[in-house]
């Protein structure tokens, strides 16, 4: 059984490295993947694996696409180049308060939502403008929002990755909040300064900028700046803390919800074929994401089938201690480029009932998995955070490229989570109830 | 009160992926970037899923 699941895995391998060198479309070389390995593994033509696959990350893809085209429209009505003005003509000068601010702005929509990805949709762009201007590498600004990104989805109050292990393991999902915040005011500082101290060849002065940069429309103001963001908080904060008293939204209409608002601040609000212009324009530049999502649940849901994902989590599990400590930062990031949130169940939770076995504190290892996880968030097939923070930034050299452009933070973040791993009975005064 | 509101933002859901499925069609045959037979059926497959999600069949 085992030797017959090792040849489905190569098989798969194979196809996939073949089919994006020659298609070079990394979405249909997952579904032909999946295709290779239900024939394979003796499943023939799989279409029912295949469509209950393409539903798994329905929802996400949902998000990913009103998010997009609220911020979309929120541009369009020149809010945001009237809110880049702002900030440079404010913050210019201070380096490091600009680096923190926008770095806290990163965090907040990803720890309300538990995806980073919606932190690189909602500000990422507006955070992008804003390093470009103040003179920073694109190699920068990608590292500074991959890594903040990733950050966002492991910070409190929503950490998806020990939510799902905790629900796994039959713990409660309780005293989190300072093992997950300190580690991530370390990273942070660590990425902050990383950032800073790099060299800006492309600083202009001031006056140079703002007079590069658009003339807020006529008639715009701090209302009609602040009020889209402001209901989107309002509405995130009242679905997590009056869960009970109002219907339950989800994340794409509440997005739906503040872009109609954007639309309402503006002047042409009710020329609707603009709204739609700016809609068909998002779907094309969202398209990839989407269609990444969709292949990659059809991939995942035979992966399940052929027990390709059982053998990797058995494979990593049942390792000896010491192995398991030198392998996490590589089978960890793997697993959620393969398996996204999977990963947390799939390996996640055997990790824990293994730790709980031999006395070691819980709560510290799965707030460090959850450090390790999202690390993978750039790695192939999925590449969802990787691939969105690319197309944000402009990042022009090779996806190679951008992923030695991240790696130094990258690597400090992967080591403080494998510290936490090896270290958690040590770093349990950092659980507060 | 509120199992009514659910219930219409549950149907609004489905009007929503209705929406995105003819965003997607019209980008299957009108659209400035990728435009390969790969991508015809990449985009295939996608709108494919919104459909199955319009008509309540996943």
């Amino acid at each position: 059984m085992y030797l017959q699941t090792t040849i489905i895995a190569i098989i798969m391998v194979a196809t996939f490295a073949l089919a994006s060198w020659k298609l070079k479309s990394p979405e249909i070389s997952m579904v032909i993947t999946a295709i290779v390995g239900a024939l394979v593994g003796g499943f023939g033509f799989p279409s029912r694996l295949l469509v209950e696959g393409m539903f798994t990350y329905f929802d996400v893809g949902m998000i990913f696409l009103t998010a997009s085209i609220f911020i979309n429209i929120y541009s369009e009505t020149g809010a945001m180049n009237a809110l880049v003005r702002w900030i440079v003509k404010q913050f210019y000068d201070r380096k490091w308060l600009m680096l923190i601010l926008l770095g806290i702005l990163m965090i907040i929509p990803g720890a309300l939502t538990g995806a980073g990805s919606v932190s690189i949709f909602v500000v990422g762009g507006l955070v992008a403008s804003v390093m470009n201007y103040m003179g920073f590498t694109k190699r920068r600004v990608a590292a500074f929002i991959y890594l903040f990104a990733m950050l966002a989805a492991v910070s409190p109050p929503i950490n998806l990755w020990a939510m799902l292990m905790a629900a796994q393991a039959n713990m409660p999902y309780v005293g989190f909040n300072v093992v997950l915040l300190v580690p991530i005011v370390i990273i942070a500082l660590f990425t902050i300064i990383y950032t800073g101290t790099s060299k800006t060849p492309e600083r202009k002065n001031k006056e140079h900028i703002l007079s590069e940069l658009p003339l807020p429309p006529e008639g715009m103001n701090w209302f009609k700046i602040i009020t889209p963001f402001a209901v989107l908080l309002v509405l995130i904060l009242i679905s997590k803390f009056a869960a009970f008293s109002i219907p339950v939204l989800g994340l794409p209409l509440t997005f739906v919800i503040c872009a109609f608002v954007s639309a309402m601040m503006d002047r042409k609000r009710w020329d609707v074929r603009k709204w739609f212009g700016v809609m068909v324009k998002t779907m094309d530049q969202v398209f990839p994401l989407l269609a990444t999502v969709i292949s990659v649940g059809a991939l995942v849901n035979i992966m399940t089938a052929t027990g390709v994902r059982g053998l990797l989590a058995i494979t990593f599990i049942t390792l000896p201690m010491v192995l398991i400590y030198i392998t996490a930062l590589l089978f960890a990031p793997f697993a959620q480029g393969a398996l996204s949130y999977g990963s947390a169940i799939i390996l996640g939770t055997p990790i824990i009932f293994l730790f709980n076995s031999i006395g070691l504190n819980v709560t510290v290892t799965a707030a460090a998995l959850s450090f390790l996880f999202p690390l993978g968030d750039c790695l192939p097939p999925s590449r969802i955070v990787g691939r969105l923070t690319v197309e944000t930034v402009g990042y022009e050299g090779s996806y190679m490229s951008f992923l030695k452009a991240i790696a130094i933070p990258w690597l400090f973040m992967g080591a403080i989570g494998l510290l936490m791993l090896i270290f958690p009975n040590q770093l349990d005064f950092l659980v507060v109830y | 009160m509120l199992v009514l509101m659910d219930t219409i933002i549950h149907y609004f859901y489905f009007v929503m992926a209705g929406f995105f499925a003819i965003l997607l069609l019209k980008n299957l045959f009108k659209r400035e970037r990728r435009k390969g037979l790969v991508y015809d059926i990449v985009y295939s497959y996608v709108i494919m899923v919104f459909i199955l999600r319009v008509i309540g069949i996943k």
